[in-house]
């Protein structure tokens, strides 16, 4: 019974629990499959078509991703001549990582002090913005900076990896992901600043406790997150840098196999945490809710988030490059200056 | 022509035009998600039963045939040739070419080439696209492996545009 206790607390521990397996790796890598179906299923739907369904009749051909997932983990990777393959083969690695990172830093629930799983590690884990533990990897009072600052370096990444598979198709890609990464770079920190400026704090903890949704509270910045979101995640109708019918696959023309996978396995899980943080900030988190449910709450949420983020790959067209930098910069960035105001005003006014 | 309307989208409107375009877009696509209305035919399980007079695989009745040599000279797919076989011109035909526009079974004098109904067949390589005047001669039948449950008709709806309902022949 000692070793069963020991194993239970250690895979409880937030620092474990929550990087590998609710929001972590684990859920992460199930939803990526299940958020790919989706996106075949959904489309197909709406283009009047059938979708994945002869390799699993009863489970609505869900087990197509499976058998996708693991012909592309056992067939050849191939290396180009006149690349460095080192680099070749780290920076898609490096893509993955840059954009798993944050999931170490989300909170995704609240730790009452008692009757919850978690209450043993809520000491370790006290939040004194708000009086309770935190279920997250890793704690700070400034995980809003920390996760963007950690988010910002995965188009970097892409530029790297266009960089080093010495391509064509690749470099224009990279270019495209540059022009694209700064415009909406810009409008999700400043999104970001003016709910900081609104709830006087850089914690999600305090602002999903305050008990106000974000997106009541400042709709403008929940318009402006979620395009940044789509923008950023390369999402329709912003798959500029990877534009299948243009350029080969962007960035990733080069790879097969295994490494293509993970530079696929990017966006999505890119996608995945702008959701969870837009969950935290706007969406009211696991507000009602503690501990393993709250974290449900939110995790659901969230990949609802998601699924409707590819849906929009039915509905769309691809922008060209000049129609997206034109959209963002014209329209959605005097909207985040408008929503940076609002920040200002409601909470000069609202001090909590 | 006036009873036709066309919605257009000048440049240089408000932007409110902008959102709502946006939204209706994402609207109709969440209504054809809840909605769906497929078209596509589930194939070896759902067949659809052809309408007579379909332009299927050809085959030639060798005893009928004269050997005129016009199917060949207005194919306009190349697809029939001529071959001698024991002094007598036959037609061969090569589906690889053939564009099944009928156009030799309208041309034969004496009704030696026939379209039957046949449309979904595999074969796996291109030699075997080739028919010589034996294999021509014959009816030429590939039945799906598995039996085929349902047979559909297509009918023309009003609503869905193209709607299918079980066959009852």
């Amino acid at each position: 019974m000692n070793i069963l206790f020991d194993i239970r607390y250690y895979i409880l521990y937030p620092s474990f629990f929550a990087p590998i397996i609710l929001p972590g790796l684990i859920f992460t890598a199930i939803l990526l499959l299940t958020t790919i179906w989706f996106e075949r299923k959904a489309a197909a739907r709406v283009q009047m078509r059938v979708g994945p369904y002869y390799a699993s009749k009863r489970l609505g051909g869900y087990l197509q991703l499976v058998a996708d997932a693991l012909k592309f983990v056992f067939s050849e990777v191939i290396v180009p001549d006149g690349v460095n393959p080192t680099l070749f083969a780290l920076t898609p690695v490096l893509v993955v990582a840059m954009s798993f990172l944050p999931l170490a830093v989300i909170p995704v629930s609240v730790i009452p002090p008692s009757g919850s799983i978690f209450s043993i590690y809520f000491y370790d884990f006290y939040d004194p913005n708000v009086g309770l533990g935190v279920l997250v990897g890793l704690f700070t009072q400034y995980n809003m900076l920390l996760i963007l600052a950690i988010e910002s370096i995965y188009p970097a990444m892409i530029i790297l990896m266009a960089w080093s598979t010495n391509n064509r198709f690749a470099i224009v890609g990279a270019v495209r992901e540059s022009y694209l990464s700064v415009s909406y770079d810009v409008l999700l920190l400043m999104s970001t600043i003016s709910m900081a400026l609104e709830y006087h704090t850089l914690d999600l903890v305090k602002i999903v406790q305050s008990g106000v949704p974000g997106i009541l509270a400042n709709p403008l910045a929940a318009v402006t997150f979620f395009i940044a979101m789509i923008i950023g995640s390369a999402r329709f109708p912003f798959d500029i840098a990877e534009a299948d019918t243009e350029l080969v696959l962007g960035p990733a023309t080069e790879y097969s196999g295994l490494l293509f996978v993970l530079t696929m396995a990017g966006s999505y899980v890119g996608n995945f945490v702008y959701a969870l943080v837009f969950t935290d900030m706007f969406l009211w988190g696991w507000y009602p809710l503690s501990g393993f449910p709250g974290a449900l709450l939110t995790v659901i949420k969230a990949s609802i988030l998601v699924f409707f983020s590819v849906f929009l790959r039915s509905v769309y067209g691809r922008y060209r490059l000049d129609q997206a930098l034109r959209g963002s910069w014209k329209y959605i960035f005097p909207l985040a200056i408008a929503s940076m105001f609002l920040g200002l005003v409601v909470g000069y006014l609202w001090i909590q | 022509m006036d009873s036709v309307k066309i919605k257009e989208y000048k440049k240089g409107e408000s932007p409110f035009n902008v959102v709502s375009g946006h939204l209706q877009a994402v609207g109709a696509g969440i209504k054809y998600f809840v909605k769906p209305q497929r078209i596509t035919l589930k194939y070896p399980d759902e067949s659809m039963s052809l309408p007579t007079g379909y332009r299927g695989m050809i085959r030639l009745y060798k005893d009928v045939c004269i050997g005129c040599t016009l199917c060949a000279m207005v194919c306009p797919a190349d697809a029939m040739k001529m071959v001698t076989d024991q002094g007598k011109k036959f037609p061969t035909i090569n589906y690889g070419r053939c564009v099944f526009c009928a156009f030799c079974v309208d041309i034969c004098p004496v009704d030696a080439l026939k379209e039957t109904g046949v449309h979904d067949a595999a074969f796996s390589n291109r030699r075997e696209l080739i028919f010589n005047p034996e294999k021509f001669d014959q009816d030429f039948d590939q039945p799906p492996l598995r039996p085929v449950v349902r047979k559909v008709k297509a009918v023309i709806d009003e609503d869905k545009g193209i709607k299918y309902v079980p066959d009852t022949e």
